[in-house]
């Protein structure tokens, strides 16, 4: 299902370690994503999945270190500050709390900065977010608190995308929602990584996952143990009996 | 009759006490910041106006400005020596470094204007209006119309502009704006400058009203205190609320039982309050 210049590395990771303390959470050694690919991470609880994509970002809730290279196109990113990183086009949709639960779906969508349009980022108006999630268009002046769980994970998408993102990476979209709005979640994925976006995706629910990505990649004790196309993946002995509840 | 003209007075420093404390109301509800240099930034704006207006010649109108320039400066500084503690919301910290701050800027205020009492003698102060037995300078009426002002103009800027809306995104969760793409430490050192020329600039507009000395601060900063957390921390409708109330109570407190005991009645009153609206009047948190 990969689209358009396969060969764009729009994200190459190498040697990236977070630590917590003494403890080491993450520890890859390399990752890359294309443009207009969508790879999957998955694992277990604790396996370090959310350490990934926070890392990535220079972002943390709690105290991390993280070490490694990481590049955004041809951009080195890892000295950056967070909104640095994410002005280079490195979007995170966190997990847990992701909208400002005392503004409106409307104040919620607004750009901090005018993202540069040159390097083929597609930035969205709150218009076109609006045609994209109509329910959220139907609740701009309700407050983020007021929000359920799917129509958090839309606004938290749809700002994303008006910030002009090179790689989305969300978190768990699928926490807490329904399985028709999970469905509805990644195949809005899809539409977007067909317009040439790259998504990182961190899923526990690795079935959903597998409908929508072109590579998964699974993580276990915060290293990549196997990776592959999604299919491969699928039809792996392993992955079917951990993560599929298949008798294989 | 004199009641009345108590609660005209009780308008007017009702007035003062909220556009003194608009500063710390949005110092506290978007960097979730106090600042004990509060009163001495107070002080410091109003002989910097005195300064400009009585000894330099500036006309009183641009001597404002001058101060609020010079408080912002103070302000940024104060934030650049915090900022640490800032990004690690460390309270104690931050209360003391302020209110060590607000001992250094008193010494060199005496210093650089000496210990005794001035009069800042703005020329809107002469300036009459008497309605029967009621009276009132303009002065007085400059600073209600000031208040006003600030405060619709800050509630402006916070709910209908770009730059209002991202000072309450880092207000409500400054990590998660990290991730919106806004500069939080920009963000915290637009608050702080803020604060700084916001009092300078009530520092102006009020001081004409009471002599000047360098070791003034106490009042304003207790009063700022009370009228923030009356109002509900940092919201900006309850301060303007919380403010013009405790105006008019302290006044007619001071007319009718003892103007000795305004500042005791004043935390009683607070107190009483916080245990009637534990989140004060203006409940809700967040800047706005």
């Amino acid at each position: 299902m990969t689209v358009a210049e396969p060969t764009l590395d729009v994200l190459s990771v190498s040697n990236l370690k977070v630590a917590y303390g003494g403890n080491l959470a993450v520890n890859v050694d390399a990752l890359t994503v294309k443009k207009g690919e969508i790879v999957g991470v998955v694992g277990a609880n604790g396996a370090g999945k959310s350490s990934l994509v926070n890392g990535l970002a220079g972002w943390s809730r709690g105290h991390a270190r993280v070490t490694g290279q990481i590049k955004v196109g041809d951009l080195t990113v890892d000295n950056l500050p967070t909104y640095e990183r994410v002005r280079s086009g490195l979007l995170l949709v966190p997990e847990g709390k992701l909208v400002f639960s005392h503004l409106t779906v409307h104040d919620n969508l607004t750009t901090a900065f005018d993202p540069a349009s040159n390097d083929g980022r597609r930035i969205y108006a709150r218009e076109e977010v609006y045609d994209l999630f109509p329910r959220l268009k139907e609740r701009r002046d309700h407050l983020g608190s007021q929000l359920s769980g799917g129509e958090r994970q839309m606004l938290g998408i749809g700002r994303a995308l008006m910030l002009g993102p090179r790689l989305l990476m969300l978190d768990e979209p699928s926490i807490g929602l329904a399985p028709m709005l999970v469905s509805q979640v990644l195949h809005t994925m899809r539409t977007l990584a067909q317009a040439g976006l790259s998504v990182l995706l961190i899923e526990q629910n690795v079935k959903a996952a597998l409908e929508v990505v072109d590579r998964l990649v699974l993580l276990e004790r915060g290293t990549i143990v196997m990776q592959g196309s999604a299919s491969e993946m699928a039809n792996n002995p392993r992955i079917a009996q951990a993560y599929l509840g298949a008798h294989a | 009759m004199n009641l009345l003209q108590q609660i005209i007075n009780g308008i007017v420093i009702g007035h003062a006490y909220a556009l003194v404390a608009i500063g710390w109301t949005l110092l506290l509800g978007v960097a979730r910041l106090v600042n004990f240099g509060h009163g001495q930034m107070y002080m410091l704006g109003a002989f910097v106006t005195w300064w400009a207006f009585a000894k330099a010649g500036v006309p009183y109108e641009l001597a404002i400005p001058l101060a609020m320039v010079a408080g912002a400066m103070v302000g940024l500084f104060m934030q650049r020596v915090m900022l640490k503690a800032t990004f690690e919301q460390n309270l104690v910290s931050i209360m003391i470094m302020t209110l060590g701050f607000g001992y250094v800027l008193h010494g060199l205020a005496a210093l650089i204007f000496g210990s005794t009492g001035q009069i800042l003698d703005s020329p809107w102060s002469a300036i009459e209006f008497e309605f029967g037995e009621l009276w009132l300078t303009a002065q007085d009426l400059a600073i209600v119309v000031a208040a006003v002002m600030v405060f619709i103009g800050l509630n402006k800027l916070l709910n209908a502009t770009r730059y209002g809306r991202l000072v309450r995104m880092v207000a409500e969760d400054p990590k998660l704006a990290e991730l919106a793409g806004i500069n939080v430490r920009r963000i915290y050192y637009g608050v702080f400058a803020f604060e700084g020329a916001a009092v300078a600039f009530a520092a102006g507009m009020v001081a004409p009203r009471t002599p000047i000395l360098t070791s003034m601060g106490f009042d304003e900063v207790i009063m700022t205190f009370v009228v923030v957390v009356l109002g509900g921390i940092g919201s900006v409708r309850g301060s303007y609320v919380a403010g013009v109330g405790l105006g008019i109570f302290t006044s007619l407190f001071a007319a009718l039982v003892a103007p000795a005991y305004t500042t005791a009645a004043a935390f009683v009153l607070l107190i009483a309050v916080l245990v009637l609206r534990p989140k004060g009047l203006g409940a809700g948190g967040g800047a706005h």
